[in-house]
């Protein structure tokens, strides 16, 4: 009798550990190097959140931003942060990507120009020079601004400036930036003593969107763990929203190097950003962005949202 | 015709002492051979003359004319030195391109010059398509073009073949007429062949030998009876 | 009977066409091959047939940006050369300037370029000119160290006979130390030209509005993989282009430097 229950507790906790030794590995690539955007990554990773699920992640920072969605469709990683702008544009290229949750559900981007600059309106962009950084579609955002005030981006003077939007703009040798988070480079310009001023795109004709989604392989949406992998999100979000201190704690825990001046504005600032429903989808906000973009001319055709985007069933 | 003399003259190389304390005359219009082992010093005389060792040389140099050496001479050396960039024609008028004052006189002088040597139709060939010979015969042509009293000549033939050296050297004493030649040659033969004045370098200390003074007009024939009758002194003086 | 080979394509008049294409021809098998082999997606490396079609379709785009970069190039070859020439002038006959110059130039050349890039960017703006320095600055150590080379070898024998020909130090410069450099300093343009359009076009990564290195980062970003290759191969087109070009005047200048390869048809 003894016995039994001695091997049945041995097999128990083999079962318990080798269960932990199969949890489900996940890689996620982040979209930039590791910022408050990822928040909810970080302190889901920090407060256990993946474990308690089962799930290994691996969060990896990519080199080059462009590359986290090709890794995910070429099967190289699981799921990549990424923006709902860009998944338009992949799916049109035929990638094989899903959206199957959302980080950030408000629009980041924004066109920023220095504090005193004689820039008042979109309209003042005539005949400017406005940096962007490489995202492949700043001409449509700024073609839909300017529509309104009746202009278009052969008005103005693009100019790719790669990462280096702030500098640029500080040092004067563009008038106006576009691709600049409003939650970011508006700080960082505001720490080094050149404050901007934005123009948030949702307010200027653009329609809204998710500025950072999470996407997955098309062949990927049956693994249990990416339904797994949203609810600790969501956990995570739930508690910056009900303890932020502790959660920017569990943060900087995260690395020390987080701790700085620009990061704990940018946290402040993003905080009521964060989608409160990881999974959740907004079908119309889709649609309505996919006929802007068909509009601008960036992709060719309108597809079924239900063919890239997804709710994952939360088990 | 000038004479050329050089009192007191010694070079150093490096730490070590060649020569010190020689005086050395050419004769004007004449040639003087310059006899001697490889190292002795013979090319650092010939340099010191041409104003050609800055500070490991020195001796009183002094011309007939109470004029300066110093740009009257003509260098002619073992190699021909020829710029392969340049064709014929050009590498002999070199010395007037390098003045700055090259013109169509300069032109055609050379052209006359090229005829004397027998390259009359290479005169726009390039120096890779001659022969070693046609070459130093080009050499030749341009030392003549610089039309300097003084030639100073560092064994101009040795890279030749016999043949060629010798109707080289025959060329040379037939073209260079009443110039004040310095001739250095490790070839006994040559120097009885073509100087007026054998001088030999060596020793120990270095010394100039007493002058060997053959008969009869250069270029001698070989087999000549005063070339013959010299070579032993010749070779004595080497030997010691 | 006398053979026809001046009438076939053996040639040596065509031959200098049939080569290149032959290399060009193999070099498509070898990419569609690759293609196949490894099953890369399209968006990673899309076959030749994908990135022609694409070449076809937005030529006068490709060859307008084509256009901005060749002229990068172009300049920053000129002035890097230049300043090349006169740095390896500097270095022969200033002493001092040994001491000086030459551990610039030789950082010059150590360190990363894409590290100066937004310096560059910062000083000279973000149009032609931070491209043209870009490559400058890759091109001036070996056509600068080539050229010193080059200079500070002449043969002695040469100076003598300058030196007894009363010739001034310019006329040497001019008639003797320089063209007798020439083949070193030929050695060294043939590297700038090779390196000069990774200049150019990392200067257009870091910050452009023109240019092939921007219409590649552009179609990037647009996951127009097809197109970041078609601007990719007219690239390599361009370099190749400039790098023969280059060699051939350079060959015509130095037509006096035998050539001793021996050839064996």
């Amino acid at each position: 009798m003894i016995l039994r229950s001695i091997i049945a507790g041995i097999a128990v906790t083999l079962l318990s550990s080798t269960a932990c030794i199969a949890a489900d590995k996940l890689t996620v690539m982040l979209d930039w190097f590791v910022n408050p955007d990822h928040g909810p990554l970080i302190v889901a990773q920090q407060n256990g959140y993946f474990e308690d699920l089962d799930l290994e992640v691996e969060l990896i920072a990519p080199a080059d931003p462009n590359d986290p969605p090709k890794l995910v469709a070429a099967g190289k990683a699981d799921i990549a942060v990424s923006y709902q702008p860009q998944l338009h544009l992949h799916v049109d290229q035929e990638l094989p990507l899903t959206r199957i949750g959302t980080l950030v559900a408000t629009p980041l981007n924004s066109l920023v120009v220095l504090e005193d600059s004689p820039i008042r309106s979109i309209a003042d962009l005539k005949d400017k020079k406005v940096g962007f950084s490489v995202g492949g579609f700043e001409d449509a955002l700024l073609n839909g601004m300017l529509k309104k005030h009746g202009l278009s981006v052969s008005d103005v003077e693009l100019i790719n400036v790669n990462f280096s939007l702030s500098p640029s703009l500080i040092s004067g040798q563009v008038d106006a930036i576009i691709g600049a988070f409003r939650n970011f480079e508006l700080n960082q310009m505001d720490i080094v003593g050149k404050p901007g001023r934005a123009f948030y795109i949702e307010e200027e004709g653009v329609p809204a969107y998710d500025e950072l989604i999470f996407v997955a392989n098309n062949e990927s949406l049956t693994n249990p763990a990416l339904p797994r992998f949203l609810s600790a999100i969501e956990q995570a979000t739930q508690f910056m929203m009900n303890h932020p201190n502790e959660a920017w704690e569990s943060f900087i825990a995260h690395d020390n190097a987080l701790d700085d001046e620009l990061n704990k504005r940018a946290w402040r600032d993003t905080l009521p950003r964060f989608a409160l429903r990881t999974a959740a989808l907004d079908t119309g906000r889709y649609e309505r962005f996919s006929g802007f973009l068909l509009d601008q001319g960036l992709i060719k055709e309108i597809r079924e949202v239900s063919s890239y985007a997804k709710e994952l069933t939360v088990q | 015709m000038i004479s050329v003399s050089v009192k007191n003259a010694s070079v150093r190389y490096k730490n070590h002492v060649l020569f010190e304390n020689l005086d050395l005359t050419l004769p004007a219009g004449e040639w003087t051979c310059l006899l001697g082992q490889s190292g002795i010093g013979k090319s650092s005389l010939l340099r010191l003359l041409a104003g050609l060792l800055a500070s490991d040389g020195y001796g009183d140099i002094q011309c007939s004319d109470s004029q300066n050496l110093e740009s009257r001479v003509a260098y002619m050396a073992q190699t021909d030195l020829l710029m392969p960039w340049l064709s014929v024609l050009q590498n002999v008028t070199i010395g007037a391109k390098l003045r700055g004052n090259l013109d169509q006189h300069d032109i055609e002088k050379a052209k006359i010059l090229l005829d004397k040597v027998g390259l009359a139709q290479d005169s726009n060939r390039y120096p890779s398509a001659l022969s070693g010979g046609m070459r130093q015969r080009v050499a030749l042509a341009r030392t003549m073009f610089e039309d300097k009293p003084a030639i100073l000549m560092d064994e101009p033939f040795s890279a030749l073949d016999a043949i060629t050296r010798h109707r080289l050297q025959a060329l040379a004493v037939e073209l260079l007429i009443d110039k004040t030649v310095l001739l250095i040659t490790h070839d006994p033969m040559e120097a009885l062949r073509l100087g007026h004045h054998i001088r030999i370098l060596g020793g120990d200390p270095v010394q100039l030998g007493p002058a060997i003074i053959p008969q009869g007009k250069p270029p001698r024939p070989v087999d000549d009876p005063h070339v013959v009758e010299l070579q032993q002194e010749v070779w004595q003086q080497l030997a010691a | 009977m006398q053979s026809s080979d001046n009438d076939t394509i053996t040639n040596s008049q065509w031959r200098w066409l049939v080569r290149p294409i032959t290399l060009a021809i193999g070099f498509i098998v070898l990419w569609q091959l690759v293609t196949w082999v490894t099953q890369a997606p399209v968006y990673i490396l899309p076959g030749p047939g994908k990135v022609l079609d694409s070449l076809f379709n937005n030529l006068g785009l490709i060859l307008g940006h084509a256009g901005t970069t060749a002229l990068e190039i172009v300049l920053g070859l000129i002035i890097g050369t230049l300043l090349g020439i006169a740095s390896a002038l500097c270095l022969t006959y200033f002493q001092p300037a040994r001491h000086w110059l030459l551990p610039v130039l030789v950082v010059s050349q150590s360190l990363p370029v894409f590290a100066l890039a937004p310096v560059l960017v910062l000083w000279f703006g973000y149009g032609l000119a931070s491209k043209v320095a870009m490559a400058v600055l890759i091109i001036y150590f070996p056509v600068a160290a080539a050229c010193y080379d080059g200079l500070r070898h002449t043969n002695a024998g040469w100076l003598d006979l300058a030196r007894t020909m009363n010739a001034s130090k310019i006329a040497t410069l001019r008639q003797i130390r320089f063209p007798a450099a020439l083949p070193a300093l030929a050695s060294g343009l043939r590297v700038a030209a090779a390196v000069a359009p990774i200049g150019a076009i990392v200067g257009e990564w870091v910050g452009s509005s023109r240019g092939l290195g921007y219409l590649m980062l552009h179609a990037n970003g647009r996951m127009q993989i097809d197109l970041m290759f078609a601007a990719l191969f007219v690239l390599a087109l361009l370099a190749i282009s400039i790098y023969f070009l280059i060699n051939r005047i350079l060959t015509r200048l130095l037509f006096w430097l035998p050539e001793t390869l021996s050839f064996t048809d």
